[in-house]
């Protein structure tokens, strides 16, 4: 297992399957800080430096208010960083796009819109034209396990049932990257294991960069390559760590397995040590 | 104070001299006899107000206003909240209720009137009726919202059905019942000057037709502000309480849902 | 709620009405009140029947509609853009709030003689007065509605690609829209109830006048009629408005 030691910019290497000279994604010495309503400055982010290259499977792991969601946000284009720049293939990022589409905890599907119709927003705004975004969304539909609920409307559908809806979705307009914002959150434990194993089972079709955000240190061991530990706030990156398993990556081969097993005890130990509490296994 | 949270508070007197301003250059402009200026119309309320007949008139319509807008309140909460608690008196009110809803309270007032006379209770009853739906409509729904689990604490530490709608369900549900109070008042205002545009006999509605009838459009102007005013004030008295008695509750959306 | 349950709720419901009609038949029978003060339902209902069939009646209904309508078309087409406009731009919420915050409470039914002043005794008076009632329960509902989109849903359609120009029309207003048609059912119900007063305070025609005139009159089965016929209106207008609700709102979770 390898441990690299805590210096402010690391290099978060990619995948064996690519090697590009410009990473995927940098964050270069981001600060965030909020006014709250009593008129005082919170310091959410500090000085934050990272780099992504593209194809890995980065998680951002961390206690709550650790500013991991901020960070996330900044990277999506929804907040601009106080201080620093965050940049996607070397150009700097300025607002959201559909090169970097998020999933959200909460679902943000539109209720007013079907399954079908959800899925089919990103593309119809590209551009792509009725009956094509059609054929595409049902096959997305299918390929999420979502088969025959094409005229369904969100309300009618459970909670995993809607994040699978939310991930088709943003899948639809082909973002390089994907913002993962605990998604599995609000999902039963059964549920949540269920939609880990399919992620992967997407992912591993063609491997897009992936951050995603998890106060789970068994989800985060699981599912990356990469765990960027964060401490409480003011978010600070504490370790980065290696996850040196091999894929594709089966949760109940995984579970026994001592490797997987020391990563997630160490990582917790970590936290434990820095008295970060509020993590959960 | 910044000057910018000095604006912001001062925010609805300016908007209130910028339509007085506007007032003024539109009527300027249109120059027309029938439209007098707002500085004219201000300059004509103090002739009304030491105007003793005029003054007794407007007290008058203040006191059934307020006793309409009372006995009202009494009425309607207990009934809205057993409405909100129990199936079967919400399924024996409700349609009845709705039918009465769209019916104009104070368009009542001939009815009224024809049997009961065009004194004071006619238009005290029509007031009731007008203030009474919105206030059972709001208790209903406020009551409806309680959670079903704290009913059940309250049984569990051994409170009675009646002990539990007073002492769990009205609380619970006093925001909404406050907001139901409030398109109240503003109902009970404006059908107290409708019934009495209606009926002319008494009261501030009578005053401004008087005017209009005898061409003293200052006047006509003059009583409009001085009604305008009276909802104001009576909003705002209203709203300073309602958030003292529940400061407690998520905030609530500030601007009123008035009524007409 | 399964069926037996909707029936019982019927008929409890019917209950009150029929007591109703049972004491006013009764009031009259047992003489407890003269028939010119108080008409049996049996007339009332006849006298209706006849009227509607009644080119002069319908006539006045027609004019009541008319005004309903166009001042309820006005309020809701100026109410949700100035709700929206003020949802979304701070200065014009700025310009906006405090001048809501003025003119709501105010009982717009007292500028009627103002009114009747600048625009005379006929159909745009009226209007005017109910625009000016049905317009600001649906600038309110509107506004809060689009105040409390889910920033979420916003960002979701950013990334997908909405410019910030599209965002009003494909998130923010269907977003809006339960809050939207709420406020507007209110504005439709304060619509029926203002072009009827106003009609009874002064004017020609229309089914206000009709009570009038009745009263003048003593006739107080006629004065029954255009009463129980503005509440059917209303009623039936109101169906029309939930129906188109829910179809609209099909998507959205019971609020």
């Amino acid at each position: 297992m390898n441990l690299m030691p805590s210096r402010s910019d690391l290099k978060v290497e990619a995948a064996p399957a690519a090697k590009p000279a410009i990473p995927m994604i940098e964050i270069d010495h981001v600060s965030q800080v909020f006014q709250t309503s009593s008129r005082q400055d919170h310091l959410a982010l500090s000085d934050i430096s990272l780099t992504i290259d593209a194809g890995a499977f980065v998680s951002i792991l961390g206690p709550s208010g650790c500013g991991k969601s901020t960070l996330l946000y900044i990277v999506g284009g929804f907040v601009n960083p106080t201080q620093g720049t965050a940049r996607m293939k070397g150009s700097p990022i300025t607002g959201p796009g559909p090169d970097r589409g998020p999933v959200f905890q909460e679902f943000a599907l539109f209720p007013w819109k079907t399954v079908l119709g959800n899925i089919m927003y990103g593309p119809r705004q590209q551009g792509v034209k009725a009956a094509e975004a059609e054929s595409q969304g049902r096959a997305l539909i299918e390929m999420v396990g979502l088969k025959g609920f094409e005229h369904f409307y969100p309300k009618e559908l459970s909670g995993g049932m809607k994040q699978r809806v939310a991930l088709a979705r943003t899948l639809a307009y082909h973002p390089a990257v994907l913002l993962m914002d605990e998604p599995f959150g609000a999902l039963d434990a059964h549920t949540r294991t269920r939609l880990q194993n399919d992620l992967l089972n997407i992912w591993e079709r063609d491997r897009k960069t992936v951050l995603f955000v998890t106060h789970s240190v068994e989800e985060a061991v699981f599912l990356s390559d990469k765990v960027v530990m964060m401490s409480r706030s003011p978010g600070r990156i504490k370790q980065i760590i290696d996850i040196d398993l091999p894929r594709p990556r089966r949760r109940t081969e995984l579970l026994l397995d001592p490797r997987y097993q020391k990563y997630v005890v160490d990582i917790e130990r970590m936290f434990d040590d820095a008295g970060d509490d509020g993590l959960q296994p | 104070m910044t000057l910018r949270a000095l604006i912001a508070r001062l925010a609805p007197l300016l908007a209130c001299l910028g339509l007085l301003a506007v007032w003024q250059i539109a009527a300027l402009a249109l120059n027309n006899d029938s439209f007098p200026t707002a500085l004219e119309s201000i300059r004509a309320i103090p002739a009304i107000l030491d105007d003793k007949e005029a003054l007794i008139n407007i007290l008058a319509s203040l006191r059934r206003m307020a006793i309409g807008f009372g006995t009202a309140v009494l009425v309607s909460i207990p009934l809205g909240l057993l409405m909100g608690r129990s199936r079967g008196v919400a399924s024996f009110f409700n349609p009845l209720l709705m039918v009465i809803y769209p019916v104009p309270k104070a368009a009542l007032m001939p009815i009224i009137m024809l049997w009961l006379g065009i004194g004071d209770l006619s238009k005290t009853l029509v007031i009731f009726l007008g203030v009474s739906l919105p206030v059972i409509y709001h208790s209903f729904e406020g009551a409806k919202a309680v959670e079903e689990k704290m009913l059940w604490s309250g049984a569990a530490m051994g409170l009675s059905a009646v002990e539990r709608l007073t002492r769990i369900v009205l609380p619970a549900a006093l925001p909404e019942i406050l907001t139901g109070c409030r398109t109240g008042l503003v109902l009970a205002l404006i059908t107290m000057v409708t019934s009495e545009m209606i009926a002319r006999q008494s009261g501030a509605g009578n005053i401004l037709f008087n005017a209009l009838d005898m061409g003293q459009y200052d006047t006509v102007f003059a009583m409009i502000i001085i009604i305008g005013a009276m909802g104001i004030c009576l909003d705002a008295a209203f709203e300073r309480m309602r958030q003292r008695l529940v400061r407690w509750s998520e905030p609530q959306f500030d601007i009123p849902l008035s009524f007409s | 709620m399964n069926g037996r349950g909707v029936t019982t709720d019927l008929l409890l419901g019917l209950i009150p009405i029929t007591l109703l009609l049972a004491i006013w038949q009764g009031t009259v029978s047992f003489g407890l009140a003269p028939p010119t003060l108080l008409p049996p339902p049996g007339h009332v209902f006849m006298r209706m029947a006849e009227q509607l069939v009644t080119a002069s009646f319908d006539q006045e209904i027609l004019a009541t509609l008319f005004r309903l309508f166009a001042g309820f078309l006005i309020a809701v087409v100026l109410g949700i853009a100035i709700g929206l406009a003020a949802a979304v731009n701070p200065t014009i919420n700025a310009a906006v709030r405090p001048m809501v915050r003025v003119l709501a409470p105010l009982p717009k039914v007292a500028l009627y003689p103002a009114l009747l002043l600048l625009l005379g005794f006929g159909h745009e008076s009226k209007i005017t007065l109910v625009a000016a009632d049905a317009l600001f329960p649906i600038l309110l509902s509107t506004y809060y509605g689009a105040s409390t989109v889910e920033q979420k849903l916003i960002w979701s359609a950013m990334a997908a690609g909405t410019p910030p120009s599209e965002i009003l029309f494909k998130v923010i207003l269907p977003s809006a829209a339960p809050s939207i048609l709420t406020g507007c059912r209110i504005g439709l119900v304060i619509s029926c109830i203002v072009v009827f007063l106003a009609e009874m305070i002064t004017s020609t025609d229309g089914l206000g006048h009709v009570l009038i005139t009745a009263a003048r009159t003593f006739q107080a089965v006629d004065m029954f009629v255009p009463l129980i016929t503005i509440s059917l209106l209303g009623l039936i207008l109101n169906g029309l408005l939930q129906a188109a609700r829910a179809y609209l709102l099909r998507g959205f979770p019971e609020v």
